[in-house]
């Protein structure tokens, strides 16, 4: 039956032969099957949060047919949103997330600039070595920096704890690597010609890249974008470990510590929070997809 | 090389070795500059914290004297490490292999559709992967919970008795594996998706008209085109999975038994939760070398690409 | 407002007379006039619990001109815990933090002395229990105050119509409300052979063998009846005695009787578990129930909390004391100091309770006698015996009394839990307690 589905791989071309047409009615059909069953098997969750969040506390508890709701309510997100706290943790994840976000893409951008087409001593095992930065996982990471954090606080006097801007100089370590990966795979794609007949020109290497690269470039830049920005609104241990205030936390973690009560699990407005969590990177996929999916497999693919 | 030969050309007259000599420092000079901020932010945020990790793993409980490699010596012996270190391999590996089928397969389905629906599916497809993990495995923890298992109310229904999703470690484990496939697999298959898009029709045509069955056209023409992104995917998701923290923090927290615990919460588990932090931090170490062997095939692919520039 | 006057005059001049110690910071007002300080408090699981906390200290802060900032932090997901671990090793944070069980002995060297505070509280509240000064007071030193918010007994709060249905056991008629309690019979025993009938009845006890503290909390106080000692106070392992051996047979037994995936619940899970209505008899504070009088009040009508059934070496519950403590690298200790005392004051106490529902427990003794235990409902005296109005418990916790460092370990990975479900699994107890005594060891590192 898989056979089937996947037999042909042709799918806008016409075909020459009358039983190949009639095959690939089938194969059509088969894929329908199997990609519904994979989508069923995705959006079971999402689909779950949805229900429960349009339940009150007592029909949750009242343990009844737990895929349907029979008294729809919006409470929850009426809850939720008129809540200061939650517009905070909102707003903090949207700024931290759009710092992070500028912040990776001026250091990713000009340094695999630099290491793709500009050579010095020590710039190829950098540029391997940025990938293996990946290899140190954040769980090593984090308690060392609390106490780099007491070393700056005692000899500048700056905070770094507790305080949701915190995030912004850390997240860059988790979304950097990625990017300028991606970026130095897709400026490796750009044509040697191009930068030359700039350089020619006269053209400074700054100029090289703002002028010429960067506007080639732009689908890999979306797409390391996307990526920055995903990776920094889902992070959850950095922000966890670091920010504790309810004025300070950014969503993931606000939901989890704030909504969870131990005890008692709010399992409505966990979800509606949940949800509205997860809304921003999905809208932003909607239309920005196929972008995403061009650089980002143009940028891996290479090489 | 050909990049600076080109400028040199036209700009070299007279003292040919010398002006040659000093554009290269220069370009050079800037290159480096260019990339200085990647190398702060890598030196003082990754490299030196690591090693301070790494200095804090040699400390004594205590953390007043210092023990060299006495914890890692500790660990050693501790059957629970050994469980983590079966569990995260565990873990790892069978998450990359099925998210790789998965992404495989569901890459050709939708390859296999009309290219005007293609978007709509790939867009639902999607999802797991957008929605961040803490809040995703939420979802899950509700669908799996004791009391209230939304599962379980299907399974009754079909008079089939109640399952401990969370709470015998077999279902635990496979529970804990199963939101991390349906949380990667699609990003395994948005990247063999393009793969996909990038074999030449004519080779399958070509094939077709040999006589090639389905598989062999699988086999032969689409496997080694997608060798490389199949590769990358698997040691990128490999290494993000072993290193993975969230999932199984909010899903099980290492339990029943420890017998979902893997390097990150296990570490978290000690160091924090238990006050040790240099056990913490040498259970974390651990996790180094089994990676670099991941890191020995990526080093390879990247070299290659390095010496193309 | 006059008697907040007086009771606040009263206890400045106790602590000015009391703070010797700091000379350089004389308890007077105007000291840390227009300061500022920052204090860390437990997330209270029950509905608006916080809300008492939060207005007492925005009183405390009006009349002494500081600002404060308060954060409620959830201990769900130990965030509690990481956050006092991050505040302790970054050295900065919250002046004053709350922190449960084995923290202040974890933290003690980072902790301010108060041991001042505490004879002057011990002296106007009365005295505290044993596990109190066991996690509290260390190296002779008390270097916490007991806190009234999250401070529990997490003994069993039964379903009156199943426990009398299945296990023919009248909890009302055995802890009447107001009257002395008829407890006789209320033996591991009795227990064990109701939690056998209620489990027939389809409606088992939902006690958890995870490895959070309500699962450990319950088969500690079990040990501690069959007088079962892992570790002793000199710290050996003497983990291999029959004491041990008793109550794991114990716990076997009992798992059998127990919902299947117990090994996988939480703090949580027990209450769902009642609240959903499948629960004869769960161990935990009155929050499973206020969320029931919320969610599914049919439920909570018919919910009994009272004391635990006792054992060969006696009737002890489980005690979760939580505590305030003030780091030693805060900027104005002698303002964190008057905010707990001004907390720890009887008039404070009682609102605190009021506000959790009678949930929090205060550890000193003349404060467990509030009118709201008394009243609460439905159904009415359903909370009567919870602060073991007539003594008849001995308030412990897991793995005392062995050293801190030890029994801390023991208490949050959950061993004596984790021994029982090995052995119910099928493991030979004398192998269990070889893997036990195993781990002990690795939990002498230092």
């Amino acid at each position: 039956m898989a056979n089937a589905a996947i037999a042909t791989g042709a799918p806008s071309r016409p075909v020459k032969y009358r039983s190949m047409s009639h095959n690939r009615r089938w194969a059509m059909r088969w894929s329908y099957f199997f990609l519904i069953l994979f989508v069923v098997f995705f959006l079971t969750p999402p689909l779950y949060m949805l229900i429960t969040s349009l339940k009150s506390s007592s029909e949750i508890s009242a343990a009844t047919n737990p895929w349907w709701v029979y008294k729809p309510t919006l409470s929850n997100y009426e809850e939720l949103l008129g809540q200061n706290q939650y517009l905070i943790f909102f707003r903090n994840s949207a700024l931290v997330s759009v710092c992070v976000v500028i912040i990776t893409m001026v250091i990713s951008v000009t340094a695999a600039f630099a290491l793709a087409r500009m050579k010095f001593w020590g710039s190829a095992t950098l540029a391997t070595g940025v990938f293996l930065t990946y290899l140190v996982p954040d769980t090593l990471l984090f308690i060392p920096l609390f106490k780099m954090f007491a070393f700056v606080r005692d000899t500048t006097g700056i905070e770094l704890m507790n305080h949701w801007w915190t995030l912004i100089i850390i997240y860059p370590t988790l979304t950097v690597p990625f990017c300028t990966w991606i970026m130095i795979g897709y400026f490796a794609s750009i044509p040697k010609e191009l930068d030359e007949a700039a350089l020619i020109d006269g053209a400074s290497w700054m100029q090289t890249l703002t002028k010429i690269f960067i506007p080639v470039a732009i689908p890999g830049i979306i797409a390391a974008t996307i990526f920055a920005f995903t990776v920094s609104w889902a992070q959850f241990l950095y922000p966890l470990a670091f920010t504790t205030s309810t004025d300070q936390l950014v969503l993931p973690v606000g939901i989890v510590t704030t909504l969870i009560k131990g005890d008692v699990f709010n399992w409505g407005q966990i979800m509606t929070g949940a949800l509205l969590g997860a809304a921003p990177p999905l809208i932003i996929y909607a239309f920005l997809m196929d972008y995403y999916i061009a650089g980002l497999t143009a940028g891996a693919t290479k090489g | 090389m050909a990049d600076i030969a080109a400028p040199t050309a036209t700009a070299a007259a007279g003292n040919r070795r010398s002006s040659l000599h000093k554009l290269v420092q220069r370009k050079s000079t800037i290159a480096f500059l260019m990339a200085l901020p990647l190398i702060l932010l890598i030196a003082i945020l990754i490299v030196y914290p690591a090693g301070y990790a790494v200095y804090l793993a040699m400390l004594s409980k205590s953390m007043t004297k210092f023990v060299g490699l006495g914890t890692f010596e500790f660990i050693l012996k501790r059957q629970v490490f050994w469980d983590v270190v079966y569990q995260s391999c565990l873990f790892a590996i069978s998450a990359v292999i099925f998210k790789a089928i998965i992404g495989f397969i569901v890459a050709h389905l939708v390859h296999n559709i009309p290219l005007k629906g293609q978007r709509k599916w790939r867009g639902m497809l999607l999802v797991p992967w957008v929605i961040p993990p803490a809040m995703s495995t939420l979802a899950w923890l509700w669908l799996f919970d004791p009391s209230y298992s939304a599962f379980n109310w299907i399974l009754a229904h079909f008079g089939i008795g109640a399952i401990p999703w969370t709470g015998e470690a077999g279902w635990a484990r496979f529970c804990v594996i199963l939101v991390n496939i349906w949380a990667g697999a699609p990003f395994f298959m948005i990247m063999y998706l393009a793969a996909l898009k990038s074999v030449p029709e004519q080779l399958h045509e070509a094939a077709a008209i040999d006589g090639a069955s389905w598989l062999q056209r699988i086999w032969y023409v689409n496997l080694p085109m997608m060798r490389n992104i199949i590769a990358i995917t698997a040691l990128f998701s490999l290494i993000v999975t072993f290193a993975n923290f969230d999932i199984v923090r909010v899903l099980t927290a290492g339990g029943p038994l420890n017998a979902t615990h893997i390097f990150g919460t296990w570490s978290f588990k000690v160091g924090i939760e238990s006050g040790d932090i240099p056990q913490g931090a040498a259970v974390s170490l651990f996790m180094a070398p089994i990676l670099a062997i991941a890191a020995a095939f990526i080093l390879r692919d990247i070299s290659r690409r390095g010496s193309e520039v | 407002m006059g008697f907040k006057k007086v009771s606040r005059r009263r206890f400045v001049g106790g602590t000015a007379a009391l703070s010797s110690a700091m000379v350089a910071a004389p308890f007077v007002r105007g000291a840390y006039a227009a300061g500022k300080i920052s204090v860390g408090f437990w997330d209270h699981w029950v509905p608006n619990a916080n809300g008492a906390t939060e207005k007492l200290i925005k009183e405390w802060g009006e009349k002494e001109k500081v600002e404060v900032q308060i954060d409620f932090i959830t201990s769900q997901g130990n965030k509690l815990l990481l956050t006092t671990a991050a505040e302790a090793q970054a050295k900065s944070g919250h002046d004053i933090l709350a922190m449960n069980t084995f923290l202040p002995a974890r933290y003690a060297d980072q902790l301010v002395p108060l041991n001042a505070e505490m004879e002057k509280l011990i002296a106007d509240n009365g005295k505290v229990n044993e596990t109190v000064e066991y996690l509290g007071k260390i190296g002779g030193k008390w270097l916490v105050i007991p806190a009234t918010v999250g401070s529990q007994i997490k003994g069993p709060c039964s379903r009156i119509d199943y426990m009398k249905e299945y296990a023919k056991i009248d909890v009302q008629k055995m802890y009447p409300a107001g009257a002395e309690p008829q407890d006789k019979d209320w033996t591991l025993d009795t227990f064990m052979k109701a939690a056998e009938a209620c489990h027939k009845g389809g409606h088992p006890f939902g006690i958890g063998l995870g490895t959070t503290s309500d699962c450990v909390d319950t088969i500690g106080a079990v040990f501690h009846a069959f007088g079962a000692v892992m570790v002793n106070a000199k710290g050996e392992i003497v983990v291999k005695n029959d004491q041990v051996r008793q109550a794991l047979d114990f716990y076997k037994k009992l798992i059998a009787f127990l919902p299947e995936d117990v090994p996988a619940w939480d703090d949580a899970s027990n209450n769902k578990f009642l609240v959903s209505g499948q629960a004869s008899m769960i161990m935990n504070p009155p929050s499973a129930w206020a969320v029931a009088k919320r969610d599914a009040p049919k439920v909570a009508e018919q919910l009994w909390t009272h004391p635990f059934p006792a054992g060969p070496k006696g009737r002890f519950a489980p005690f979760l004391p939580f505590f305030w403590g003030i780091w030693n690298f805060s900027k104005n200790v002698p303002a964190a100091k008057s905010l707990l005392m001004y907390l720890s004051q009887a008039s404070s106490v009682e609102k605190m309770v009021v506000a959790s529902g009678g949930y929090d427990l205060p550890s000193f003794e003349n404060l467990t006698k509030f009118k709201i235990w008394a009243e609460a409902e439905p159904p009415k005296g359903t909370l009567f015996s919870y602060p073991d109005p007539y003594h008849t418990q001995i308030l412990s916790i897991a793995a005392a009394p062995a050293p801190h460092k030890i029994a801390e370990q023991i208490y949050n990975l959950g061993l004596q839990t984790q021994m029982a479900v090995r052995y119910f699994k099928g493991e030979a107890l004398e192998k269990t307690l070889d893997w036990a005594a195993n781990e002990l060891e690795g939990y002498m590192r230092n």
